[in-house]
């Protein structure tokens, strides 16, 4: 099916939809959020070393319509950036990106949902930005289907829009809350070749003692094989919840995008390399402050040698956002070309501080890792964040000031500076 | 061709009896469109299980934000994009999830750090080693022409 007839369809389902709407008094909901960034940091270029290069992003957030219940809204935001310093570090001095804007529709009743315009799918084997139409609800108790088509946004880039479309959906089947099992398509055509063809099955079952178990498996049209099987199960045993999981990829099959190949995954996609992970994550959750866990991955390949990831982990959750929290982890590789590390982060945030200094919040990261081998000639690297903001206008306005400074394999002294503000407006 | 076809006569269809259940089939009972927010609400909506009982609308309990939630919510997003819905909209999830932007999640919040931000730190180095343990986390989110811009500088 070609776009225009998908366009078509689309714009004619939700036009047929709107007229058979019951008449409702419309209210208006507005919010409103901006996002403006100024950073400042130091480059080298083709032409120069150590120049300053000074971008400026604004983020633009827009919602109206029945933003607190089920009606007809309207969604958009995206961003834009400009390098006030000028320095040829960027490729366009100017850059911008429209991230959504669509036009939405839902009612209670059987949970239906419209959207028309740029927005993102994330369902099933989906999980794309596109240009069109979504459309899902509930039929009966026990099925659910979603419906999308249109263009895929990041398609724009190669040889224009033409010819490249995307449709696809996800039926599912649900019993209550005792299981639900979904099956997903996906087609995305680039310049009128298929480059993507993807079909899915997910389910997750809630079993006797607690126990869930969740997966999903992907088979690629394309090749003809199972490009991914993804399987975990929870295991509550008190407070300490036990997350087995096993995944296992086709190289050749999950890489394989076809028209829609980019590097540096196209060498993956010739490769015949199958990968199998497994491991377990196990978290404990001591008090409602508390959280201690340990994470175990291994990795085995059909044709290299093994690797396997270590980490340990312990959070403290205060009032508000006020966050303190640290992890360790080593990722070790048997390959003689890969390397080894051991990475220390420590971090917090203080929410809520007013009462007792000028500042609202506070914040502090650092990280520490050490490389087996060597990159660059380096052994190690070290990062350090720190962040500090005020709240202004009841809230409505934020300022804040962050830097960080990191001496690794590709910087020797690196410090870079931003200020953001944040500004929201919201009527009801 | 005719598989085509065919297709295109399913998805009409498909589409038809969609528009058709959204105006006049009952389904199960639905959700309410938000999530009252933190502010009103006086304990942490993070744990669903805190006020709602277990296995009744919803399987709440897979839903709780414990803290290796932020990295491992793929099953849930899947499944339940309409109960994230609920409490997030699309640009919360844009701030790590949206791959057609120049600032690397943990730039664009580098003071929320309570937020597992992906890339956090030295990953220009450390991606070098990750990738070749397991290429297939940098596909979810790099693996087309668009997303893919931010690998082209080096990888070409």
């Amino acid at each position: 099916m070609r776009i225009s007839t998908w366009s078509r369809a689309g714009v004619l389902a939700f036009i047929l939809l709107l007229g058979v709407l019951p008449a409702y008094s419309f209210s208006t909901e507005v919010s409103f959020k901006a996002d403006t960034i100024l950073r400042i940091f130091e480059r080298d270029t083709a032409s120069e070393k150590d120049v300053a290069v000074l971008p400026g992003y604004e983020y633009l957030q827009l919602d109206a319509g029945q933003l607190e219940d089920y009606g007809l809204s309207f969604h958009l935001y995206g961003w834009g950036r400009a390098d006030f310093a000028d320095h040829n570090y960027y490729e366009d001095q100017t850059a911008g990106e429209l991230l959504y804007g669509y036009l939405e529709y839902s009612r209670e009743e059987n949970r239906c949902n419209l959207r028309l315009g740029r927005q993102y799918i994330f369902e099933g084997v989906a999980n794309e930005a596109i240009d069109g139409l979504r459309l899902s609800g509930d039929l009966g108790d026990y099925f659910a289907l979603s419906l999308y088509g249109g263009q895929p946004v990041g398609l724009d880039s190669t040889n224009g829009r033409s010819g490249d479309s995307i449709y696809g959906g996800r039926l599912a089947h649900h019993l209550g809350t005792d299981y639900e099992i979904g099956v997903s398509y996906k087609l995305i055509e680039n310049d009128s070749d298929t480059a993507e063809e993807m079909l899915g099955v997910d389910f997750s079952a809630f079993l006797p003692a607690d126990l869930s178990l969740f997966g999903s498996s992907t088979y690629n049209r394309q090749t003809e094989d199972w490009a991914e099987h993804s399987y975990e199960l929870r295991i509550p045993l008190g407070s300490v919840l036990l997350k087995p999981h096993y995944q296992h990829f086709s190289y050749q099959d999950y890489f394989s995008t076809g028209a829609n190949a980019v590097n540096p995954f196209r060498m993956l996609a010739q490769s015949s390399e199958e990968l199998t992970a497994y491991g377990v994550d196990a978290l404990w959750q001591v008090d409602e402050a508390w959280t201690l866990g340990g994470k175990a991955k291994f990795f085995d390949y059909d044709q290299s040698d093994k690797a396997e990831t270590y980490t340990l982990l312990a959070s403290w959750q205060g009032e508000d956002l006020t966050q303190l929290g640290g992890e360790i982890g080593h990722t070790a590789t048997d390959n003689a070309t890969g390397n080894d590390y051991t990475l220390l982060r420590l971090y917090g945030y203080c929410d809520a501080m007013a009462d007792n200094f000028w500042i609202d919040f506070f914040s502090a990261d650092v990280l520490i890792a050490y490389y087996d081998k060597e990159i660059y000639g380096e052994d190690n690297s070290l990062f350090l964040s720190l962040g500090a903001g005020k709240r202004f206008l009841n809230d409505a306005l934020t300022v804040k000031l962050s830097g960080d400074y990191s001496q690794d394999p590709y910087f020797d002294d690196d410090m870079r500076g931003m200020v953001t503000m944040s500004y929201r407006y919201d009527k009801q | 061709m005719a598989n085509k076809s065919l297709l295109s006569i399913l998805t009409l269809l498909a589409v038809l009896l969609l528009v058709a259940a959204c105006t006049g089939l009952q389904s199960r009972s639905a959700l309410p469109a938000r999530h009252p927010s933190a502010a009103e609400l006086t304990v942490s909506p993070k744990v669903c299980t805190n006020c709602h009982e277990r296995g009744t609308e919803l399987a709440y309990e897979r839903y709780v934000h414990t803290a290796d939630f932020g990295k491992n919510h793929r099953p849930e997003a899947t499944q339940g994009e309409a109960v994230c819905a609920m409490c997030h909209q699309t640009s919360f999830c844009n701030d790590c999830h949206a791959t057609r932007v120049e600032l690397k999640p943990s730039l664009k919040n580098q003071a929320e750090t309570y937020r597992s931000a992906p890339h956090r730190g030295d990953y220009l180095s450390r991606h070098r080693i990750d990738a070749k343990v397991d290429p297939t986390s940098c596909f979810r989110c790099h693996g087309n022409p668009k997303a893919t811009q931010t690998c082209a500088r080096c990888h070409g």
